[in-house]
Formats: C-alpha cells, sequence, structure tokens
C-alpha cells in the first residue's frame, strides 16, 4: 500500500516535471530547430520537432555581412555592454565600500535615496533622458545609451557587492590598516582581491541588462551604424529580407553569449540573490 | 576594535560621489524634469523652447478615452502576470524542493526564460504563435481541441493580450521561483517531522508551516513584480506592439506622434499611480 503511493507520487512528479520543462523549453527547442531548418520546411504543417534536412545556411546567411550586418550589430552590443559594465563596477566598488565600511552623516540617506532607483522604471525616464541626450549634444552616440546603462544597474551592483564586502573578516582590514596601509590601498591590495566572485558576477549582470536594453537603443541611436543587437534584430524582422530561418540564427547567436555568461555565475547569483538583489 | 576618523568620513563622501552625481543627475533629475515637460507644449525641436500649457495636458489625458484603455490594458496585463508568475513559481519550487538526480542541472534550465535576451525569446514565441503553422495551434487546435480554429495570436488585438501575458509568465516565474526555492529550504525539517508525528496532512502542512514561513517572500515578489510589470516596455511591444499597455501608449505618444508633453503627463500619472499602490499594499496587505 505504502510503496504503491510512493509509486504514484513518482509518476505525478515525472508527469508535472515533464510539462514545466516542456513549457519552459518549447521556445528554445522550436528557435534552434528552426534555425537548421530549410525553407522550404519552415511552414510545414504540422510543425515538426526535428528539421527532416539540416541545413547551416541560415547561420551563414546571418554572418554574412553583405545580407546582414549582424557582425556589426554584434560589436556595438559587444562595445557598449564592456564598457557600461566596466564603468559601472569600478562606480560601485568605491560606492559599495563607502557604505559597507565607512561611517559619516547622511550615509543611510544616500544609501535610501540608491534604493528608491527600483520605484522608477526606464519609460518614466525615456522622455526626460531623451530631451536631456538631444540638448547634450548626445544624440545618436554611443556614449548616451552607456551612461544610462551604468545608471540603471547601479543600485543592484551596490547592493550585491556591499553585502559581499561586509562578509569579508573587518580584522584583516584593520591589521593592514595597523602595518601602514591606506584605505585606498586596503581596497586595492585586500578587498579587491578577495571579492573576485561578486565582483565578476556583478559585470556580468551589468553586461547582461546592457546586452538586453531595447528601449533606450531605439530612442537614443539613429545611425545604422551604431545599432545594438535587439534594434537590428526587431528591424530586420520587419523588412522583407527576413526569412523565419535566418531570425531563429540571430536570436540563437543573440542569446548564447548571454546564456555561456549567466551560467558561469549561476552559482554565485542562486545563492547571493537575496531579496532586492535584481531590478529589471 | 572600531576604526573611525575624520579621514575614514571624507574618504567616504569622496567614494560616494560617483553614484549620488550619476542617480541625481540621470534618475532623480530626469523625473523632476519630466514633471517640468507635462506642463509644457514641448517643440519637437529641442533647441527650441518650449511653450507653458499648465495642466492642459492632464486634462486632456484624463478625458481621453484611448488613455483609459490603455489603463485598462494595463491593469489586466499587471494582475494576470502578477499572478500567473508568482503562482507558477510557487508551483515549481514546491515541486523542486525535493532531492532527484538531475536537480541543480534542472534548476539551470528553469533560469533560462529569465536570462534569455527579450529580443530572443520574442523571436521564438511568435514563430511558436504563427497562425499558420504555429505550434500553439497545432496543440490547442489540432491535438487537443481546445479552440475551434487557428488563432492569429500575435496581431489580432483580442487574442495579442493573451499571447503577451503567456509571454511574460514564461519569462518571468523563474525569478519568483528562485526567490521561494531559496525561502524553503531555509524552512527547518523538524518543523515538518513535528507535524508529522502530530498527523498533520501535507494540505495542513502546507497551510500551518510552509504558508506562513513564505508570507514575507511572497509579499515582497508580489510588490516588486507589479512594479516592474506596469512599467514593463520591451516584453510587451516587440512580441506585439497591438496590446497597448501604459508604457507602449507613452512610447507612441513621444516618439511615433511626438507628442512629448502629453507623453510626459501620462508618466507623472503612470508613476502616481504606481506610488500610491505600493504605499496602499505595504500599509494594508503587508502591514508593515
Amino acid at each position: 500500500m505504502v510503496k504503491q503511493n510512493t509509486i504514484l507520487k513518482k509518476v505525478i512528479f515525472i508527469i508535472l516535471l515533464f510539462l514545466l520543462l516542456s513549457f519552459v523549453l518549447m521556445p528554445f527547442i522550436t528557435m534552434l530547430s528552426s534555425s537548421f531548418k530549410p525553407d522550404r520546411e519552415q511552414g510545414a504543417f504540422p510543425p515538426t520537432i526535428l528539421p527532416d534536412d539540416p541545413t547551416i545556411a541560415h547561420y551563414k546567411g546571418v554572418l554574412n555581412p553583405e545580407i546582414f550586418p549582424f557582425l556589426m550589430y554584434f560589436k556595438n552590443s559587444l562595445i557598449v555592454a564592456f564598457l557600461s559594465a566596466g564603468i559601472g563596477v569600478v562606480i560601485s566598488i568605491f560606492g559599495s565600500y563607502s557604505f559597507a565600511r565607512l561611517e559619516y552623516t547622511g550615509r543611510a540617506v544616500i544609501q535610501r535615496g540608491v534604493l528608491l532607483v527600483y520605484m522608477f522604471g526606464g519609460v518614466l525616464l525615456v522622455i526626460p533622458l531623451f530631451q536631456m541626450v538631444t540638448k547634450l549634444g548626445l544624440f545618436d552616440t554611443r556614449t548616451s545609451l552607456i551612461i544610462t546603462y551604468i545608471v540603471q544597474t547601479l543600485p543592484v551592483s551596490l547592493y550585491m557587492l556591499g553585502n559581499y564586502f561586509r562578509t569579508i573578516p573587518e580584522s584583516i582590514e584593520e591589521a593592514a590598516i595597523i602595518d601602514g596601509c591606506s584605505r585606498l590601498e586596503v581596497i586595492y591590495r585586500i578587498v579587491i582581491p578577495l571579492s573576485t566572485p561578486a565582483i565578476v558576477s556583478v559585470f556580468i549582470y551589468a553586461f547582461m541588462i546592457a546586452w538586453n536594453e531595447y528601449l533606450f537603443a531605439s530612442v537614443f541611436i539613429n545611425s545604422s551604424s551604431l545599432r545594438t543587437l535587439p534594434i537590428g534584430l526587431n528591424q530586420l524582422f520587419y523588412t522583407q529580407h527576413y526569412i523565419w530561418g535566418r531570425m531563429m540564427a540571430a536570436s540563437i547567436l543573440t542569446a548564447i553569449p548571454v546564456i555561456i555568461l549567466f551560467l558561469s555565475i549561476e552559482r554565485f547569483i542562486t545563492s547571493g540573490l537575496t531579496f532586492g538583489g535584481v531590478k529589471e | 576594535m572600531q576604526i573611525k576618523t575624520d579621514r575614514d568620513a571624507r574618504l567616504g563622501y569622496w567614494l560616494i560621489l560617483p553614484t549620488v552625481i550619476a542617480v541625481s543627475g540621470l534618475i532623480f533629475y530626469p523625473i523632476v524634469y519630466n514633471l517640468w515637460l507635462s506642463l509644457q507644449e514641448v517643440n519637437m525641436n529641442p533647441v527650441q523652447p518650449n511653450t507653458f500649457v499648465g495642466l492642459k495636458h492632464f486634462t486632456d489625458v484624463l478625458t481621453d478615452s484611448d488613455f483609459w484603455r490603455s489603463f485598462k490594458t494595463s491593469l489586466i496585463f499587471t494582475s494576470t502576470t502578477v499572478v500567473g508568475t508568482t503562482l507558477l513559481g510557487l508551483g515549481t519550487a514546491l515541486l523542486l524542493n525535493r532531492d532527484f538526480p538531475g536537480r541543480s542541472v534542472i534548476r539551470g534550465v528553469i533560469l533560462l526564460p529569465y536570462v534569455t535576451p527579450v529580443i530572443s525569446a520574442v523571436f521564438g514565441w511568435k514563430y511558436l504563435f504563427d497562425p499558420v503553422f504555429g505550434m500553439a495551434n497545432y496543440f490547442l487546435v489540432d491535438i487537443i481541441h481546445l479552440l475551434p480554429q487557428h488563432i492569429n495570436w500575435i496581431e489580432s488585438p483580442a487574442y495579442a493580450i493573451y499571447a503577451v501575458i503567456i509571454f511574460n509568465v514564461w519569462k518571468n516565474f523563474p525569478f519568483a521561483f528562485l526567490m521561494i526555492l531559496a525561502e524553503l529550504q531555509s524552512i527547518s525539517a523538524n518543523l515538518y517531522e513535528a507535524a508529522e508525528v502530530d498527523g498533520a496532512s501535507i494540505w495542513q502542512q502546507f497551510r500551518y508551516i510552509t504558508l506562513p514561513e513564505l508570507k514575507f517572500v511572497i509579499g515582497a515578489l508580489v510588490i516588486l513584480r507589479t512594479i516592474w510589470n506596469f512599467y514593463k516596455f520591451s516584453e510587451v511591444y516587440l512580441l506585439s506592439s497591438s496590446v497597448e499597455v501604459l508604457p507602449v501608449y507613452i512610447y507612441e505618444k513621444a516618439f511615433a506622434s511626438y507628442d512629448f508633453g502629453q507623453a510626459a503627463a501620462i508618466s507623472a500619472i503612470l508613476f502616481v499611480f504606481v506610488l500610491g499602490f505600493i504605499m496602499f499594499y505595504v500599509r494594508k496587505v503587508l502591514e508593515w
């Protein structure tokens, strides 16, 4: 009786798990499979899960600059994401050390002010920022995107790094100060080396946000040569040159860097990500 | 030993200065500037001066039926996705909160929707929702016969909202799952053992042990998801621009009709509404 019960439970568990995984993975399976399907198979009905006659023509098409400037968009995304994440990490190392270890009047107020950023979604900022960017002559420059992304990711970076810095035993820092190190040397020689995993994770988080961002990139940038991947891909979809297979191949190639980066820090993110640890 | 000196305090200010400048210059100033813009007829050419029109945009917006339709769409979209992501996240966390082979791999797989770029995921779903050969229609119409005929999920205004809701739940439930799972794992097993000795059923254990422990994390998830989804733009707009939630409405007012003043007024209204919701929720529901 008891045994039957556990078998039944196992079967229900497996069925539920299967349903869940199908829901989660269906779009990925579709994307992967149709990126390898030749054009004539795209509209097959009923839809095939595995391509009958796989081809890599779509990937070749995407990577051919004469058909689609995928590599240029990729490069633009890389520059913007890399610079905004890099600068953001430097600012947040200083900021979160200040929050975690130094005492001064007004610290609590500033900390709360930074957290307030949670209440302002990108859509509330896009109109005033667009006006400001235009007035400052930054319209259609990468700079406009980079500074916007830095600020968007700062609150979370400060939060994650601050939490990590607080786990470093204060006695190590004090010993170094007694030995004659200045605070800045402490940050540079002790805090940064001890926090490498956290710093890398924060960098990757900021990189992913910048890589995925659509709203600001769609209004701050005008020249085709500066477009980032989300804008470029969306435009490809609305031209007559789009074919499903090529769209899917481009989508996969856009997602792969981010997924690889995420998997490399998954352990840290999932353990260090407590309430409030992310902002969308 | 507490190290606390004037020099430390001064260094503290210097180190936080870049953050303060960035956040005030690019978040707080723009919010105030947005309010200012909402009182102006904003010139399409940013170098030209604007004309002050007072509260005209606000009265225009609040008497515009398009605005209220969009407001209603936002309410439907946000409420359904908040419930959907939270419940699916809770269910998934309960399902996976046990030992079985491959558990950490499956946990990683479930996080994939959350980390995949919106633009990539959107095209995967557009393909699934294709009116002619999409898997969604094939499954719902031809296999389980739930619907009588193929539906144009993405482009028909009546159905696109469903597609957008399903997509949003798919994309964001992993976040709820992760948070709830972390909380579940911190509940002491002793509590369940004691309850079992006392003869509590699975449901009673869930109702009297698990749920109270999850109250805080679920409360936090609901408020965060509500804020985020009220402001959600790309996930809606890129899948189907015919679902006019308020952010999409603002975007089109500003960057398709170039009516920046009115768009700024709508943003201000949206912000006040979200703020009001947060205050109500924190006081009445969470009782903080």
